[in-house]
């Protein structure tokens, strides 16, 4: 095996063990990721708390594993309707062109103008700030999804351009199908490389968002853990000089987001 | 010369659809956010019923959103973009304030990435050793993996200027891309046979290699301004710079839409126009 499959081997396991440590929280773990333990508020690591407390004395390790369930399932989740935002639209300006091919293309060039963290931002100063933990997730990623859709569409869109005027199009047209037909059945199992390159793509960069976003007070709400809020603990410099473990979500989140990046090419040289 | 004037237009009226559709997108969330047209003055108990009334119908004035469109385009282009709810000042004022502030940061930062970016992938080029290209791809893989304000806290911690932490968010994804448009035109058969000729190193790299990179790295550098402003939003507000980004995250905790719906659009301008510029030096080059 060589040293790059190797590497890879080992980020894809790395990958299925935060997942798996996530998913099993509740078993790793016998606390909730917001009782307090009054007496020991910014405790070091011990027998009781492996990763010690944070400033509210909740167990870190407990909040770490949940915060791991929320931005390992809901980022993926973001990633797949941006994806399928993509791939809808792309597949409908890839095939069709004309007047629609122009106004999609022109919609995603208008959007890509945007810097994605001011117009996510915006909207969600729309929110209330004092909305509940679950609604503040769901609003994030929601937005996440939906907004991180046009770099994915012009790939995708490039992509169904090849099929616009092909043999088994023309047979299918030919034949009396539908135009959600041949958009469903025949051009998109086509696309589905390009789908799935765009979605794994689109899963590190979701989750280094939501982290921003969370940092700033602005996404994930408190006392929902993820990976975001975790990291606003660094701000306290005093506090992660008596207590370095306070660092280990930023070094989970860095493992996380190199193992994404390496797997991809070899996803890409499957498909 | 026409096909040029063709394409300015093209960009310019980009520009202008851009603007036109921001500042709609602005007022119809402003218009429709819960809240609007409450006035906490109204709460004030020594008002009377009269001016209670009074304020309720200067808020029913603008309550269909054309008209709220119309009055908003029209004072934007006298260069009045409303005033802030939580300032309660002049947007076009903070503009002026804090735009200067942004620019210098993103400036520097784009420029400081460009300059270690480029350093390290002719390095690279020059230099075709395992050693330079692992620490070249640690260094870019590691600060890519970073969140943006990760980076920020960083930059406090070590207490280096913004514009470094914004150099750092933007280098990583400079330098790989850099580095493979090099080594792609280095590679390319044309500069195998100037090199084979004898020509020399700084020769190839000036007449033949970088001519060859010149229309992608144009419209990469137009990306990233756009990074950099997008940047620019955490970093400010985590070291605490009175920039537009620290601006832009405060309108948000206070819910100042028109504020950041301005803000949004401002920044939009001035990214967009600056894609535009790379991609027509791009299809120049």
């Amino acid at each position: 095996m060589s040293a790059k499959k190797l590497l890879r081997a080992f980020s894809a396991a790395l990958l299925c063990a935060v997942f798996a440590s996530g998913v099993c929280a509740g078993i790793l773990t016998h606390y909730s990721y917001s009782r307090q333990f009054r007496e020991a508020p910014s405790a070091a690591p011990s027998a009781q708390h492996p990763l010690g407390t944070d400033h509210l004395g909740r167990d870190l390790l407990a909040r770490l594993l949940y915060g791991t369930r929320v931005s390992l399932l809901l980022a993926p989740a973001a990633a797949l309707l941006a994806t399928l935002i993509a791939g809808l639209f792309g597949g409908i300006a890839g095939l069709w062109g004309g007047w629609m091919e122009k106004a999609i293309l022109a919609a995603a060039d208008l959007s890509l103008g945007l810097p994605l963290l001011f117009v996510l931002i915006a909207l969600r100063a729309l929110l209330p700030l004092d909305i509940s933990p679950v609604i503040s997730v769901v609003a994030t990623f929601l937005t996440l999804g939906i907004l991180g859709w046009p770099a994915s569409l012009r790939v995708v869109w490039a992509a169904a351009r090849r099929y616009r005027n092909s043999d088994f199009l023309l047979l299918a047209r030919a034949g009396g199908c539908s135009p959600s037909r041949i958009l469903l059945r025949h051009v998109m199992p086509n696309l589905l490389p390009v789908l799935l390159a765009q979605f794994w793509i689109s899963i590190p960069l979701f989750i280094l968002t939501e982290a921003t976003l969370s940092m700033l007070g602005l996404g994930v709400m408190e006392p929902l853990p993820s990976w975001g809020t975790l990291l606003k603990g660094l701000e306290d410099l005093t506090a992660v000089r008596a207590n370095p473990w306070m660092l280990s979500p930023l070094l989970v989140l860095i493992a996380v987001v190199i193992s994404l990046q390496l797997i991809l090419p070899a996803r890409e040289e499957a498909l | 010369m026409t096909v040029w004037a063709f394409r300015i237009a093209q960009r310019v009226s980009l520009l202008v659809a851009l603007s036109l559709l921001g500042a709609l997108l602005g007022a119809t969330l402003v218009r429709f956010a819960p809240g609007y047209g409450m006035d906490e003055s109204e709460l004030d108990p020594r008002l009377s019923q009269a001016s209670r009334e009074a304020i309720r119908r200067e808020h029913r004035v603008n309550s269909s959103l054309l008209s709220y469109y119309g009055a908003y385009l029209a004072s934007a282009a006298r260069g009045d973009f409303g005033s802030s709810a939580w300032l309660h000042q002049p947007i076009s004022g903070l503009l002026r304030e804090r735009f200067p502030v942004t620019l210098r940061s993103v400036v520097l930062g784009v420029i400081s990435a460009w300059a270690a970016a480029s350093l390290l992938a002719l390095a690279a080029l020059f230099y075709r050793g395992w050693l330079l290209d692992l620490a070249g791809t640690l260094a870019s893989g590691f600060l890519i993996a970073l969140p943006v304000a990760v980076v920020a806290i960083f930059a406090v911690y070590l207490r280096v200027p913004v514009f470094v932490a914004i150099g750092a968010v933007i280098f990583p994804k400079v330098y790989s891309y850099l580095r493979n448009l090099l080594l792609q035109a280095n590679d390319q058969p044309h500069v195998l046979a100037a090199r084979a000729r004898g020509v020399s190193r700084t020769r190839l790299l000036l007449w033949h290699v970088i001519p060859l990179a010149a229309g992608p790295v144009a419209a990469l550098f137009g990306v990233s301004i756009s990074m950099a402003f997008g940047a620019a939003i955490p970093i400010e507000a985590l070291c605490d710079a009175p920039g537009l980004g620290q601006l832009a995250w405060l309108a948000a905790l206070n819910r100042d839409l028109p504020l950041i719906m301005t803000l949004t659009l401002a920044v939009t301008l001035v990214t967009v126009a600056a894609n535009s510029a790379a991609e027509l030096l791009h299809e120049r080059a």
